[in-house]
């Protein structure tokens, strides 16, 4: 009985270690499928996730917003150079200098880019523009919009990098606002290639700045530049030539070259009209020719920067005005507006068209001490608008067959001194103080005597945030 | 009685609230990345308060990410660029560089290829496009694959600048965009010869001996011969941060440079600092 009992007993406890072995397994694959299907589910999310991130980060949003305060030497002050002029009544002003938002869209070959600058003085496009690169070599890349103009160093280099206030008043005054419309061929060897550091621009453009085009003539321009550093890493080295070519459409026959000037009224330099009636409807050539360098030494007492540039040719313009349009219209009135978003129009009449040769430039020396927060910059930048004048030629008086120089032909040379430090990695002080220079002329007008050096010196303290 | 075990105890609790935990991001190259990973795991299990987060991605990435503040330290298998450098000034960004770890670059070819040697003028014109085929440099008659990393890798650029002179690419290079995927491809591609870090060796490739002296003498890849330098293709690894935060990341860098983390570089393949 009790072997039986035994027996019995031995039965069931294997029966119910089978049973609950059998159970147990079947438990732990329904429990491995069901974590199985819990790691597909998670694994699905995480793709969706990740597919919806990867569309986001194309879309990449930046900007800066520049605040500022402005102390001239005289209320009133004419300073369109150095961020426009001051208003009648002020000596100093607070100012929103730049509040733009950049929008990028990154395509595996192209970009979509459109940027705008919202002040207080209004809402503007700068750019919008769109680039694609060729898929095969991927060296050749297509640009069509609204850019910068490729000329020079100093056009593309980005006001919220830029360790002075404003631009050379060279670029200010062939470049107003930067940006034209038009399209660019950019070609440069893919990255891979050892001649990555070689990079050619060309663009033909309608030569009217982010305005509408008004006629049927394209300017073209062009660069040329390389961009090297040595092996290791220490010093940087990029030279670059532009050339522009592009037209100014005369609005009447009267067109005014400088020439040495012999009668009975006046000896001398000065413009002499021609009046041939072709004349009227035509181009007047506007050519640049330009030449630019930067070099960089990461040293023991932190990065030295030298920029340098120098732009000579042929501008036309008016009696009073010698900066490019950037938002003509024909016929008259015309508006230039400068890059500080000062807008002068122009009316009363179709205007004379005026040729002047010119030459202009800048140096900048900008040393980061001790590879710390701080730097201090020096900047040196000049503009003859009319090279075949100086000084005490430059007068008023008016010989029968032509008319005065004016303001458009004295030259300027401005002296900065200045001092940054980022304060966080977003925010940027700056400390900048400018010494204007007008050559001493003959020369009186109603609102200034260009005798002596006018008093038109500035300083400015700019806050950027930059994100 | 009482207070001596209260003395132990203090004894015991005084290293751990004096250790220092690390909570940082490490993102960059993947040549440096077994290394980080493994050291990170050793450092969090002695200081179990930490949280290290190791990813990839390539020297390039690393570093943008921090000048973009995304990441603690930068990894990279190459030096900063003066570019880079200017770009983490203008972001009012001061880097300190450490260099945690030597590499040395191995040429690998799938097991089956017969070859077990190349020059680095046989491997320039192979890499250059000049070489295609395996019988030019005494292999079998066969199409050479070739496999490399993309340009923002810094193997990418030590390879280009150090095996083939700076000279370009062959168009036909397959880029892949990791080094695993690169040690994956070979071993499955007749033909096929890659570049990789010695750590990412595997017996599923094999990889090549290297003459730099125009074949005279061929040194194969180990610690050992990148330790007794005979072996030329030869490079620091670095880790980049940031001064403000250095602080912070200043424990695991230690720990690295200590006996205990150069041990660790030996062990996973790479050549220790000291």
């Amino acid at each position: 009985m009790m072997i039986h009992y035994k027996r019995f007993l031995s039965k069931a406890i294997i029966l119910t270690a089978v049973s609950l072995s059998g159970f147990s397994a079947f438990s732990q694959e329904d429990q491995s499928a069901a974590v199985k299907q819990s790691a597909d589910t998670l694994n699905t999310k995480i793709e969706n996730v990740k597919s919806d991130l990867d569309l986001l980060k194309k879309l990449k949003i930046s900007g800066y917003i520049q605040a500022q305060w402005q102390l001239a030497d005289t209320t009133g002050q004419a300073s369109a150079f150095s961020g426009g002029n001051f208003p009648k009544n002020a000596d100093n002003r607070f100012a929103i200098r730049r509040g733009r938002v950049k929008f990028t869209y990154e395509g595996t070959l192209s970009r979509f880019v459109v940027q705008i600058d919202a002040t207080e003085k209004g809402v503007a496009l700068k750019d919008a523009y769109v680039n694609f690169k060729d898929p095969w070599l991927q060296m050749f890349s297509i640009q069509g919009g609204v850019f910068d103009r490729p000329f020079g160093y100093e056009i593309s280099y980005s006001s919220s990098l830029r360790e002075t206030p404003e631009r050379s008043r060279v670029y200010q005054t062939l470049f107003p606002g930067e940006r034209d419309l038009g399209a660019m061929l950019t070609i440069q060897p893919r990255k891979e290639s050892r001649f990555n550091f070689i990079r050619l621009n060309a663009a033909l453009i309608a030569g009217n700045g982010i305005a509408p085009e008004i006629d049927s003539k394209k300017d073209f321009v062009g660069q040329l530049g390389i961009n090297r550093t040595t092996r290791n890493e220490k010093f940087r080295y990029a030279i670059g030539v532009s050339y522009y070519n592009g037209g100014f459409f005369q609005e009447t026959p009267n067109v005014y070259k400088m020439t040495t000037l012999e009668d009975s009224i006046y000896s001398g330099k000065g413009f002499l009209v021609d009046t041939t009636d072709s004349n009227k409807g035509e181009y007047a050539r506007r050519e640049y020719y330009g030449l630019d360098a930067q070099f960089s030494l990461d040293w023991m007492i932190g990065l030295t920067t030298l920029r340098g540039e120098y732009i000579t040719g042929t501008q036309p313009g008016t009696s009073a005005n010698n900066i490019s349009p950037n938002n003509r219209l024909l016929p008259n009135p015309y508006t230039v507006t400068s890059s500080n978003g000062t807008s002068t129009t122009y009316s009363g009449g179709p205007v004379d068209t005026y040729i002047r040769n010119f030459n202009g430039g800048y140096v900048y020396f900008i040393q980061n001490i001790l590879h710390s927060r701080h730097e201090i910059v020096v900047k040196w930048d000049y503009l003859d608008p009319n090279t075949k004048v100086s000084g005490n030629e430059i007068t008023s008086k008016v010989n029968t067959r032509s008319t005065k120089m004016g303001v458009a032909d004295i030259k300027y040379t401005t002296w900065g001194f200045g001092y940054n430090v980022r304060l966080y990695s977003n925010l940027k002080l700056m400390a900048y103080y400018e010494i204007v220079k007008n050559e001493n002329t003959s020369l009186t007008t109603s609102t200034a005597n260009y005798t002596k050096d006018i008093k038109d010196n500035v300083f400015t303290l700019r806050l950027q945030f930059k994100f | 009685m009482k207070k001596l075990i209260i003395v132990i105890s203090i004894m015991a609790i005084l290293p751990q609230l004096f250790a220092q935990n690390v909570n940082c991001k490490i993102k960059g190259s993947d040549t440096v990345l077994p290394l980080t990973q493994k050291e990170a795991e050793v450092f969090m299990k002695k200081y179990p308060g930490s949280s290290i987060m190791v990813t990839g991605g390539g020297s390039g990435v690393g570093l943008a990410a921090l000048q973009n503040g995304t990441t603690d330290i930068a990894q990279s298998s190459r030096k900063m660029k003066l570019d880079e450098k200017m770009k983490m000034q203008d972001a009012g960004k001061t880097t300190i560089e450490t260099i945690i770890a030597y590499d040395a670059i191995a040429v690998i070819v799938n097991p089956s290829n017969k070859i077990n040697q190349l020059t680095r003028e046989e491997l320039e014109s192979i890499y250059t496009g000049k070489v295609t085929n395996w019988k030019e440099v005494g292999g079998d008659d066969m199409p050479i694959v070739l496999y490399s990393r993309e340009s923002s890798s810094g193997t990418f650029e030590f390879f280009k600048e150090h095996v083939l002179n700076k000279k370009n690419f062959s168009p036909s290079a397959l880029l892949m965009p990791a080094t695993g995927a690169i040690v994956q491809s070979v071993s499955q591609t007749k033909g096929a010869i890659g570049y990789i870090g010695l750590a990412y060796i595997e017996t599923t490739v094999k990889a090549l001996k290297v003459s730099y002296d125009k074949g005279t003498t061929y040194v194969a890849p180990s610690v050992e011969n990148a330790m007794n330098k005979t072996y030329p293709v030869t490079r620091p690894l670095y880790y980049y941060y940031l001064n403000t935060t250095e602080k912070a990341v200043k424990p695991f860098v230690d720990f690295i440079l200590s006996t205990e983390g150069q041990k660790i570089v030996r062990e996973i393949g790479y050549v220790p600092v000291k």
